[in-house]
């Protein structure tokens, strides 16, 4: 939790954001049938659907009203003043670059692309190797400079990704090369590696890190999934290469 | 039933389990993992609770509540490990316990403070075994007269409760938690008129938002940000001599043992607050009763053994209002209903009419669960600390996978993870703007409950808020909702202060 003065500071935002969230419930709930008719049936106001909304709305409303005005009561406007001062000041623009909030960019950045890119459209045992790989290399690996280069790779190979799989051209270049975002991944991971071996070689105490780190990225991904697949019977949210590869080996003929 | 059916019945279920040998490896694996997951700071029971019930998704009811109860057990015991030999609580139901625990193991004796936490614990959780099975029927009886008006305010209660105790900063944040918990509960079609509410034309939003997703996102994405953006590294643990079961030093203290387990029990049945404010009350108890208050927290027993027989008494008692009227009494019993709805049961007071032997099984579990822990505590101790050498970048990203396959298991649902990595995120906000997590949970399972029977009160007294006023058991909740309310302000404390002096006076 934050200290007791920046959290006052802070409160004054998120009241702020929790008084529009409850009028924006009160707007929507507003629109919801109270007295006309819906699917057939007479509505009161107290059969309503609009009617627990607009009870949480005006509450979230009030609260946030109650929460803006005791952090008020604490920092006045002139604790206010200074906040607006420290946005638009360069203590703010350093703020976005101490170690530790790159270290939250890095952690939510792999976080999102893991999530919202490569699970719907990777193979998961590939898209796992790749999201553990850099989480090691970012926090047990290496330092916070290797971490923010690794940020600007992550977003440059992102947008290169995205240009292969998302752009309109992406389905008939997938048709041209089957699965072709999986092979991009094992490209992308072999690089990762080779990269890191050739950066930790002479580092005595890094590399028995780096080796470690290779075991469990790849390890966890696959017992994890092996349990999940083949024994809780748990397809996989996307099934690329590996899967096909363990599902020829899981069903082969060899084991009846 | 017959009081003698019961014990039998009871004795019977248990003695079931014990002969089957899948239930008995279930149970002990599913205790050590619970073990495992308490001794890791980071990590927590809720947690382990919510990843479990991914995988006991396709198991039969039985099953899943032996492992779901071993790991809620040895998760809320295995805290104590960390505590003792690093000084990080492992969990924050073991908070209290490294206040005398750590000093006990810098002074060479973490293998006796180990031997106590399990049998404390252990005692603990048969303790609150022993008022599930006596005062549910009781509350069960007295729930069966409650209607919708009750309902509502026992529902809207929790979730006031809930924010008022494990607000660590405004009491108001704690209640915009459980207001935000009850918006999300809003979104999807509503359950009277099938009318869509803040779905923005998202199909996958028509059936309202998955909650256990939801519940692994609000509890483990921000662990799993807390930890690595911190870059902790763990302390050496203190070295482990043997682990002895510390039956003397336990009978000593009989009193505090029973005083801790019913601050536990009672702590675990008020809703949505848990084991670390059971733990924290009956350590602080102990030590304003004890003779000699200035030992604690120089590696004073008493103060270990409070804080671990309350912070698993809790988890029967959290088990209490859950199972007789489907409020969650902790956390991770909220973790626990929706695991139970998944698995087609909903607690209530319904529950012995559809599912006559449940409370018992639940008993039975929680019982043999207690002396699981126990023998795996005695046996493993030793080897289980070592997971805290463990590096915290290694094990948190292998956290974060099976918190996303776990979630996607569930529904097989790729949109239940576009939900969750978002939650996750805001809730990371909230917490480190000292907004609770525990309301919101709260509010998320109970929102759906609060909203239909509100609907259905209202439709059955056409409108009219009177039986509120006419009920006794509605009239007694909504004056605690209001006192709840009026207490937190200002003006009501001065008022209270100003009748509290002239009392004082009048009585000089």
């Amino acid at each position: 939790m934050l200290e007791i003065d920046k959290l006052r500071k802070a409160d004054l935002f998120s009241g702020s954001a929790i008084l529009l969230l409850g009028l924006f419930v009160v707007g929507q709930a507003t629109q919801m049938p109270m007295k006309d008719s819906y699917a057939g049936v007479q509505n009161v106001w107290y059969v309503s659907p609009a009617l627990f909304p607009l009870f949480i709305g005006s509450m979230l409303a009030l609260l946030g009203l109650l929460l803006i005005k005791a952090a008020f009561k604490e920092v006045g406007s002139a604790g206010l003043l200074s906040v607006l001062k420290y946005l638009s000041s360069s203590d703010f623009a350093s703020f976005l670059k101490l170690p530790g909030t790159i270290r939250f960019y890095g952690i939510t950045l792999n976080l999102l692309i893991f999530v919202f890119l490569l699970i719907p459209r990777v193979d998961f045992f590939l898209a796992s190797i790749l999201f553990l790989l850099i989480f090691f290399f970012m926090f047990y690996c290496g330092s916070d400079e290797d971490l923010l280069s690794l940020i600007y790779l992550m977003i440059a190979s992102t947008l290169l990704f995205s240009l292969v799989v998302l752009a309109p051209w992406a389905p008939s270049l997938a048709t041209l090369v089957p699965f072709l975002s999986d092979i991009l991944i094992i490209i992308y991971i072999t690089g990762l590696i080779l990269y890191y071996f050739i950066k930790l070689k002479g580092s005595p105490e890094l590399m028995p890190k780096f080796r470690l780190s290779l075991i469990i990225a790849f390890a966890a991904p696959l017992t994890i999934g092996i349990i999940f697949k083949y024994f809780l019977l748990v397809p996989m949210p996307f099934e690329g290469l590996v899967v096909s590869l363990l599902d020829a080996i899981w069903y082969a003929d060899i084991w009846s | 039933m017959l009081i003698f059916d019961r014990i039998q019945t009871f004795f019977e279920i248990a003695g079931g389990m014990v002969i089957d040998p899948l239930s008995l490896g279930i149970l002990f694996g599913s205790v050590l993992l619970g073990i495992i997951f308490g001794a890791m700071p980071g990590l927590t029971s809720t947690l382990g609770v919510a990843l479990l019930t991914a995988l006991t998704y396709s198991m039969d009811t039985p099953m899943a509540m032996i492992c779901l109860l071993s790991i809620y057990v040895g998760g809320t015991y295995g805290g104590s490990y960390a505590s003792i030999l690093i000084n990080i609580p492992g969990t924050a139901a073991a908070a209290a316990t490294a206040m005398d625990g750590y000093p006990l193991a810098c002074k060479g004796q973490g293998g006796r403070a180990i031997g106590l936490t399990t049998t404390a614990s252990a005692i603990g959780t048969m303790v609150s075994m022993l008022f599930v099975v006596s005062i549910s029927p009781i509350i069960s009886n007295f729930a069966l007269e409650f209607t919708s008006f009750e309902f509502f305010l026992l529902a809207f209660f929790g979730i006031l409760i809930s924010g008022t105790l494990t607000a660590p900063d405004l009491v108001i944040k704690g209640w915009i938690a459980g207001f935000l918990g009850l918006f999300l509960a809003c979104i999807g079609r509503d359950q009277l008129q099938f009318f869509p509410r803040f779905t923005f034309g998202i199909t996958e939003l028509e059936s309202g938002i998955e909650v256990v997703p939801v519940l692994i996102g609000a509890f483990g994405i921000p662990q799993i940000i807390d930890v690595l953006r911190a870059r902790s590294q763990m302390p050496k643990a203190e070295k482990l001599s043997k682990i002895m079961p510390e039956i003397g030093t336990v009978l000593r203290n009989i009193p505090t043992i029973i005083r801790s387990a019913l601050i536990g029990v009672g702590i675990g049945a008020v809703p949505g607050i848990g084991e670390d404010i059971a733990g924290w009350v009956s350590y602080g108890t102990a030590k304003n009763t004890s003779k000699h208050p200035e030992t604690f927290g120089t590696g004073e027993f008493e103060g270990v053994i409070a804080s671990e027989t309350a912070n698993n008494a809790c988890v029967g008692g959290a088990m209490i209002p859950l199972l007789n009227l489907g409020i969650p009494g902790s956390p991770p019993a909220a973790m626990l209903l929706g695991a139970l709805m998944l698995h087609g049961v909903t607690p209530g007071p319904m529950i012995t009419f559809e599912h006559p032997t449940f409370i018992l099984e639940v008993a039975a579990i929680l019982l043999l669960a207690s002396l699981a822990m126990w023998i795996t505590g005695m046996i493993l101790a030793k080897q289980v600390v070592k997971v805290l050498n463990i590096p915290t970048p290694l094990f948190m990203p292998i956290i974060g996978v099976l918190c996303i396959i776990g979630s996607y298991s569930l529904g097989l649902n790729i949109f239940n993870l576009f939900l969750m990595l978002p939650v996750g995120i805001v809730c990371y906000f909230l917490t480190n703007m000292g907004y609770p997590i525990a309301p919101l949970v709260i509010g998320v399972i109970l929102g759906p409950m609060a909203d239909e029977n509100l609907r259905r009160a209202l439709m059955v007294s056409q409108g009219s808020f009177m039986p509120v006023f006419t009920r006794p058991v509605a009239l007694i909740l909504f004056l605690i909702i209001v006192l709840t309310v009026v207490s937190q302000f200002g003006w009501y404390k001065k008022m209270m202060a100003g009748i509290k002096a002239r009392l004082f006076n009048n009585n000089q």
